[in-house]
């Protein structure tokens, strides 16, 4: 299939969301009651941001909800019948950005393995990625040290560039082409200037990561041949506050726990998050708890994300550059100050 | 997906976050960049702030005990019954009395306090969390003559110094503790001061390791030295009994450390004093938070931008509860009940005369009230009395509970009316900064329940001291009126993003400074120091045991350990002869106990920390003091 | 897609034994005959096994595979779990998803000489083996039984321990760390009863299981008689919920007990680094 390279009008961009609308439900940033962008359900085509620094939590929530309803169980005289959950409501994810594009795929890559997990598959099958990508990075990303950004060279069903006064699409998909189809009359094909145009944007882009970088070769060399000192896992431990934040706003994390909820013969059960950061996650109903370290459980997080040997399993590393964890972390034990750490072999200077 | 701006239910540093709703459940929780307190961060029980609305027990009627059973009634009925049998027993001569909550919001509270003054007539009027809290509010207040503001969370980023007298400020506080982090990030010095080398005590600049109870020794070299430093004379004028403090510290030697560390604080342009409750309960930490208040006062770092003292308090909306009034010697405003200005203008807002003299505090309305309504809390997991005051509740003749869980005081109680949790009901909390925040409901009230403001309005009304109170912002507007310090909040608190606003406090100008009386608590026949540990029980509320992702770690602890444990540290155990699990017998001057050890890493020697939850094991030893010696033996 | 991972098939407990104070046998039947039929197993695997309102909890086989149509497994009470499970009664239902896990080498083990040795509850995930191993006797050369537990009270399958005492072709010893009134058995941790066998390293597999306290000292003893790594065998235990390598708990480095083990020999277990 021969990707298509169109675009369209800004000025007719609300009237192809409103197409959108009609084929799904459509979730993208929009501008929240307390003055932040956030990944919302939208009801009208205007509410869309596209100038927006990247919603703290990500796009995650809508695959791969906080709490996930997975089974239906109901007891009846003593019977009991079990029913799978399945969510396949055709859904639009719009305006997302790369390093997101690259974390559900890192995600859909996990749940794909052995017994493949159709409660997540169903779902992200029936999702649509309109992704626009960053022609100025973001203040604490670093996609461009993991592959994951600030362009996609695929993964997503459109790609949109913002050219000034016109949006560039690029299909990945058939789905692609069927957001587009919606409203096909309002995309035309790009000109050479234009596609030309694209790439210039993509190089200056690339060009304008400044100091803030995440040199993770060295890091994955020294994780995954556990030369990292347990002192300095020990050390950077005391300045983890175990939020579990790291986890919950990462678009690879998916750790989780299974729980039942509801009473009287009528149960739901969900699959919630977890964080593999929390003491309890290890903790065995005996008491031992084989993690029972702030440290070790740091340097379990790390071993996943930027391992060599889970490279090879996932064919990318656990950290897509988005920066979010930056942002979140308590104590600044973030992706970048870690793989920072391990490289120079210390934490901070005090 | 609905996603709903409110504030973190669990500490007092009033994170907010979006409580994010499905099919009109807390489903879960996503961070806010704009939040003035937590910006985009959250600890793991904010993260899992969602989980015990929606999978704990829930309230969802009102009940009526008869036949010794909790009976389904409609709410009328429920109102009525609770009303007339209140009106039964005050006839009766009997008395009554009100417990609001640390859980609750600044509506219900205020309405609870005003029910009891208003409507019952009595001052017996508090809440339970107020004894673990009110005696570092009160050391406070020794020092400033009044109520103070307490330095911003995010202010602290920007001090040079930092003291902290903790007892695990990581686990109580992690939002307090990252900005002692970020603060230590920017090179600020970080005073430690505990008996236990905790988080913070590892990344601090100093440690200063003493006995529970002894914290206050260290602050006293502290301030020794930090008097003998060049300049202090700067602070004289505005210190009372500063000359006597210099006395009383004339023969207070300092080591090279604390003269360091001393000179850091004198230095620093910003400094930072956060006082936990690290030792005991009563009067020990009343002291701790004197003392520390004299240090920062002495170092010109009390009643300036940027610098100041930060008590912390465990439970969300422990401040609000005190400002609106929930003291049986203060009144909304918490200005002493005895005060005429303050006497009249609550009158003159409740258009009712108030009951005179103070009432009594929660330990004693417990054990001496004929009727009790508690809204929001289980007294015998927040009490020090623990057992003995579920016991005492228990006696109770009619006892009213107000909550939105299954709680055991609600199994107890005879009348039970179902209330909104966190999750679905609208109102205020004030965090320990003092910063006023909303609640607001991210879906619809399970069942039967309805908002605790307007159950306790509707009580109210029908004990006749009614309002005319449409919402919970009605309510508001009220306390306003009555606790000045609220007075003109409103126009920021709703105005439609986070809604928040620091109340108005006076900045303290002159300062009674003391120096902490030491006395050596251990004796040649008992070397050890047994004190609770000052942390908030959390795996005795409703928010963590109905989470499943929270619960787990204190369910592990009362399962692995049903009769308690003590920690001591390694060195400790290994001269004693005793392994991790193993029993020792503990004597003090009131008994013996014989418990299990747990070791733990970096625990001062001849120290030994008993965790709140497992104070009824202990009560053999030590009670409501919170701190005694010991001899230790293998059992 | 719908034959989903996560849902539970049903079965009914069709007998609950008492093992000891705190432990019981359940006998389980799959309520659906087809799927009874569709079970097979490996001894060493495990089941996730839901208690509905509980939620759910790995817990080994107990029975040996070739006895069809019903399988064991033995529970002791440590948590809400568990104690709403021993709280069930025959006819009522539970949720089975697995087997799950590698199982122990069944063909590697044909021909050689068998040691067994377990503590306390680290019998269940053995007996499987060893019944199968039974069930097909020809099979294997000298099979030896070790078993010891902190009382007398403490051991489980006491009926089964006598079988196994009587039964020729097998070897069989135990010992509790206390005696008791009644008990005229050995008494002392398990390594005496190595004393009272003749250890055979070179051609010998040692299955080893129980409390990690009495694995370690049992290891090193075997390793000082000349048994190698490769030939010591045991099955791991940590915190799990999905069973089908997801959800992360049980990860030790890039393996997943539970799709990499629980069966590991001892060579593998030195080489996983957390």
């Amino acid at each position: 299939m021969q990707p298509l390279v169109l675009t369209i009008a800004k000025r007719d961009i609300a009237q192809w969301v409103g197409a959108l609308l009609e084929s799904g439900k459509v979730i993208a940033p929009v501008r929240g009651p307390c003055g932040e962008a956030a990944f919302c359900r939208i009801e009208s085509p205007e509410e869309p941001l596209w100038e927006f620094e990247n919603p703290l939590a990500p796009p995650k929530q809508f695959l791969l909800p906080q709490t996930d309803p997975i089974v239906a169980i109901r007891r009846n005289g003593g019977v009991t019948t079990v029913a799978p959950i399945y969510d396949d409501a055709p859904r639009i994810l719009l305006n997302v950005r790369p390093c997101d594009v690259r974390g559900i795929a890192f995600l859909t890559r996990m749940h794909e393995m052995e017994p493949a997990d159709a409660s997540y598959l169903r779902r992200r099958a029936n999702f649509t990625l309109i992704a626009l990508a960053c022609h100025v990075p973001c203040r604490l990303g670093f996609c461009v040290c993991s592959d994951s950004g600030p362009f996609l060279s695929g993964g997503y069903d459109v790609q949109l560039t913002d050219l000034g006064e016109r949006y560039l699409a690029e299909t990945g998909s058939e789905k692609g082409e069927a957001a587009i189809g919606h409203a096909s009359g309002l995309f035309r094909p790009a000109s050479e200037e234009e596609v030309a145009q694209r790439q210039r944007l993509e190089t200056v882009a690339r060009g304008r990561f400044g100091d803030q970088t995440c040199h993770f070769a060295s890091a994955m060399r020294r994780i995954s041949t556990r030369r990292v000192d347990d002192a300095l896992w020990e050390q950077m431990g005391d300045w983890c506050l175990e939020c579990g934040g790291c986890n919950f706003i990462c678009p690879t994390c998916y750790c989780f726990s299974v729980k039942d909820r509801g009473g009287d013969g009528r149960w739901t059960r969900c699959r919630m998050w977890d964080s593999c950061q929390y003491g309890a996650f290890t903790l065995e109903a005996s008491g031992h708890n084989p993690r029972a370290q702030r440290g070790e459980r740091m340097k379990r997080r790390f071993f996943h994300k930027v391992s060599a040997q889970y490279y090879v399993r996932d064919g990318a590393t656990g950290c897509v550059g988005c920066g979010r964890c930056i942002k979140v972390c308590l104590g600044g034990t973030d992706m970048p100050a870690v793989v920072a750490a391990i490289r120079r072999r210390a934490w901070h200077e005090q | 997906m609905v996603s709903t701006a409110t504030t973190c239910p669990f500490c007092a540093c009033g994170c907010g976050f979006f409580l994010l709703a499905k099919n009109g459940e807390a489903a879960g929780v996503a961070p806010g960049e704009s939040h003035p307190v937590s910006a985009g961060k959250l600890c793991a029980r904010g993260w899992c702030a969602h989980e015990a609305p929606s999978w704990g027990s829930r309230l969802l009627r009102p009940m009526i005990r008869r036949n010794r059973r909790l009976e389904p009634v409609p709410w009328n009925e429920a109102l009525d019954h609770v009303a007339g049998r209140l009106r039964e027993l005050i006839a009766a001569g009997k008395p009554v009395g009100v417990l609001g909550s640390a859980r609750a919001t600044n509506e219900e509270n205020y309405l609870a306090g005003r029910l009891a003054r208003a409507g019952l007539r009595t001052n017996h009027v508090d809440f339970c969390y107020h004894s673990q809290c009110r005696p570092l509010l009160a050391g406070i207040e020794d020092v400033t003559g009044g109520s103070t503001r307490p330095i911003a969370l995010r202010d602290i980023e920007s001090c040079d110094a930092v003291v902290l007298v903790e007892g695990d400020l990581a686990k109580t506080h992690p939002r307090a503790a990252a900005s002692v982090l970020k603060a230590r990030t920017r090179g600020a010095r970080l005073i430690a001061i505990g008996c236990a080398r905790t988080q913070m005590a590892r990344v601090a600049s100093r440690f200063l390791q003493v006995a529970p109870g002894s914290e206050g020794e260290a602050i006293n070299a502290l301030l020794a030295a930090a008097l003998r430093a060049a300049g202090e004379e700067k602070q004289a004028a505005r210190c009372a009994g500063y000359d006597a403090l210099r006395g009383d510290l004339q023969a207070v030697s300092a080591t090279d450390e604390i003269r360091e560390a001393a000179e850091w604080i004198a230095a620093a342009e910003r400094a930072a004093f956060l006082i936990g409750p690290s030792a005991g309960c009563g009067d020990a930490s009343r002291k701790t938070a004197a003392v520390i208040a004299t240090l920062a006062a002495v170092t010109g770092h009390l009643g300036g931008p940027g610098s100041g003292l930060l008590p912390l308090l465990g439970r969300s909306n422990a401040r609000g509860a005190c400002d609106v009034g929930l003291a049986p010697d203060r009144l909304p405003g918490y200005e002493p009940i005895e005060d005429g200005e303050a006497r009249r203008r609550v009158e003159s807002v409740w258009g009712k005369a108030l009951p005179s003299g103070a009432g009594l505090d929660a330990d004693r309305m417990i054990e001496n009230v004929s009727g009790l309504v508690v809204l929001a809390d289980d007294p015998a997991a927040v009490l020090s009395a623990g057992q003995r005051a579920r016991a005492a509740i228990e006696r109770i003749e009619f006892l009213v509970a107000l909550d939105a869980f299954v709680t055991p005081v609600v199994e107890a109680a005879h009348a039970v009316l179902p209330v909104a949790s966190f999750a679905e009901t609208e109102g205020t909390v004030t965090n320990m900064e003092a910063r006023i925040q909303r609640v607001r409901p991210a879906g619809p009230l399970p069942g039967d329940a309805v908002e605790g403001w307007r159950a306790l309005a509707e009580l109210s009304a029908r004990l006749g001291a009614g309002g005319t109170w449409n919402s919970a912002a009605d309510v508001f507007h009220e306390i306003e009126r009555a606790a000045p310090r609220y007075g003109g909040t409103a126009a920021r608190i709703f105005d439609g993003g986070w809604g928040s606003a620091l109340t108005e406090m006076p900045e303290a100008v002159r300062f009674n400074v003391q120096a902490a009386a030491t006395q050596e608590l251990t004796t040649a026949e008992r070397p050890f120091v047994l004190a609770w540990d000052g942390a908030f029980d959390w795996g005795g509320d409703p928010l963590v045991s109905f989470s499943p992702t929270l619960s787990r770690d204190s369910q592990s602890e009362r399962k692995l350990f049903p009769n308690g444990f003590v920690e001591m540290s390694g060195d400790d155990a290994d001269a004693l002869g005793v392994r991790a699990g193993w029993q020792v017998k503990l004597g003090s001057a009131r008994g013996e106990a014989i418990v299990p050890i747990r070791r733990r890493d970096g625990l001062r020697r001849g120290t030994l920390l008993a965790p709140y939850a497992f104070r009824d094991c202990l009560a053999g030893v030590l009670a409501d003091e919170g701190i005694t010696a010991v001899q230790v033996e293998r059992a | 897609m719908n034959n989903d991972a996560f849902l539970p098939q049903i079965a009914r407990i069709d007998a609950v034994r008492d093992e000891t104070p705190d432990t019981k046998t359940f006998s389980l039947r799959f309520r659906e005959p087809d799927e009874a039929r569709a079970f097979r197993f490996l001894p060493g695997q495990f089941i996730e096994l839901s208690v509905f309102g509980y939620g759910e909890a790995p817990f080994c086989l107990a029975s040996s595979p070739t006895r069809s149509g019903m399988f064991e497994t033995t529970i002791r009470r440590t948590g809400k779990l568990t104690d709403a499970l021993h709280r069930l009664e025959c006819g009522e239902e539970v949720g089975i998803r697995g087997p799950f896990g590698n199982g122990f080498d069944m063909e590697g083990a044909r021909g050689k000489d068998l040691l067994f040795v377990a503590g306390g509850i680290g019998l269940p995930p053995l007996r499987s083996l060893i019944w199968n191993v039974l069930d097909e006797r020809a099979g294997f050369r000298n099979v030896t039984i070790l078993y010891s537990a902190r009382t007398p009270a403490d051991l489980v399958y006491k009926d089964e321990l006598d079988e196994w005492a009587r039964t020729s072709g097998v070897e069989f010893h135990m010992t509790v760390d206390r005696g008791a009134p009644g008990w005229s058995g050995n008494v002392g941790m398990v390594p005496v009863l190595f004393t009272k066998t003749a250890l055979r390293p070179e051609s010998t597999i040692a299955y080893v299981c129980g409390p990690p306290i009495m694995i370690k000292f049992v290891v090193q003893d075997l390793f000082m008689r000349g048994f190698r790594e490769e030939s010591v065998i045991s099955t791991l235990e940590r915190m799990m919920q999905c069973g089908i390598g997801k959800c992360n708990h049980c990860a030790i480095g890039h393996r997943y007990v539970c799709r990499d083990g629980p069966v590991f020999n001892f060579r593998q277990i030195r080489e996983l680094v957390e």
